[in-house]
């Protein structure tokens, strides 16, 4: 891993994340988990399309790994249909997370799994180059990240209900 | 029991299946396109599910509309601000996800989540939790600070 920016528009994005679970949830109390994230998806689509304007001239915010980089900065990248389909899974989210918190896994086994799980997949799909993104063979020091970031997320979210 | 623990397992799996699929889009749209894309089609297929199981839900309240939790016309105007945080948080996850990696992007974003997750609950907790969350705080920079280069 190397300290770059991108680490820490990734941390940011980590709290604002936090943030907007905590306003969702208020919305979701006074309608439905779903009707919630309905709402907020829709909201979500305006604000993203404010965002795609403002930032049409920019084009360093277009987002390009550094292998495709070195093919040329011209270089047209097309989209597989299934890469448009993104905002399915993410909204099926919503709806698995209302079954498991309303389970006897409750809120903080919920999270704590859906965190092993998000770890899980992010490994194979780095491992294998899944869903078309660079590979990148995991190295023992990242098992050591991994498990130290998510111990120490365990123990807040079990400390936290 | 054991069902609870795989569809929670794989709740994970799917946000780790959006974050990475919107990142792949984001390689031709840019990241803010991704973030597009991805509230559009997640808008829809949530009004098609929301329609299917017939689950619409704009009263909890309904018998008492005077509560506080009436409606959802009543939710304070910042409860409508989620929306707009997440367009912005898709269009980061998208951003950096092709340039760190799934592991390294999913690892930063959950360690952020969980440090503002204190602050966000912090007064409402005896200092002993606090005590014993500042150990998981330390487990995480540790975390950060082994992977930094």
């Amino acid at each position: 891993m190397k300290l770059s920016v991108d680490w820490g528009l990734a941390l940011s994005a980590g709290m604002l994340l936090a943030v907007m679970i905590d306003v969702n949830s208020l919305l979701a109390a006074h309608s439905s988990p779903m009707t919630a994230s309905w709402i907020a998806h829709g909201l979500g689509a305006v604000g993203a399309f404010i965002l795609v304007l403002a930032f049409r001239a920019r084009q360093q915010w277009h987002c390009r790994a550094e292998e495709l980089e070195k093919a040329g900065p011209d270089k047209k990248i097309n989209s597989p249909f299934w890469s448009y389909l993104g905002g399915i899974p993410g909204a099926f989210t919503v709806v698995l997370a209302a079954v498991t918190v309303n389970s006897p896994i409750g809120l903080s086994g919920s999270l704590a799994l859906m965190l092993v799980g998000q770890v899980l997949f992010g490994m194979l799909c780095d491992y294998f180059g899944l869903f078309g993104i660079p590979r990148r063979q995991p190295a023992l020091k990242d098992l050591k990240v991994v498990g130290c970031t998510l111990s120490g997320s365990g123990l807040i979210i079990f400390l936290g209900a | 029991m054991l069902g609870y623990i795989a569809l929670a397992l794989l709740n994970g799996a799917f946000i780790g299946a959006s974050r990475v699929i919107n990142g792949r889009l984001g390689l031709s749209t840019g990241a803010m396109g991704a973030s597009l894309w991805n509230h559009v089609i997640g808008f829809l297929f949530l009004g098609v599910i929301l329609t299917v199981i017939g689950a619409w839900q704009f009263d909890v309240d309904i018998l008492f509309p005077q509560s506080y939790f009436g409606s959802v016309w009543n939710a304070p105007y910042y409860a409508y601000f989620g929306g707009f945080m997440g367009a912005l948080f898709v269009a980061m996850n998208s951003f950096v996800l092709p340039r760190i990696g799934a592991i390294q992007t999913t690892v930063l974003v959950v360690s952020g989540q969980m440090l503002a997750g204190i602050f966000l609950n912090a007064n409402m907790e005896s200092l002993s939790l606090i005590s014993g969350k500042m150990v998981g705080v330390l487990l995480i920079v540790t975390g950060i600070y082994i992977g930094r280069k």
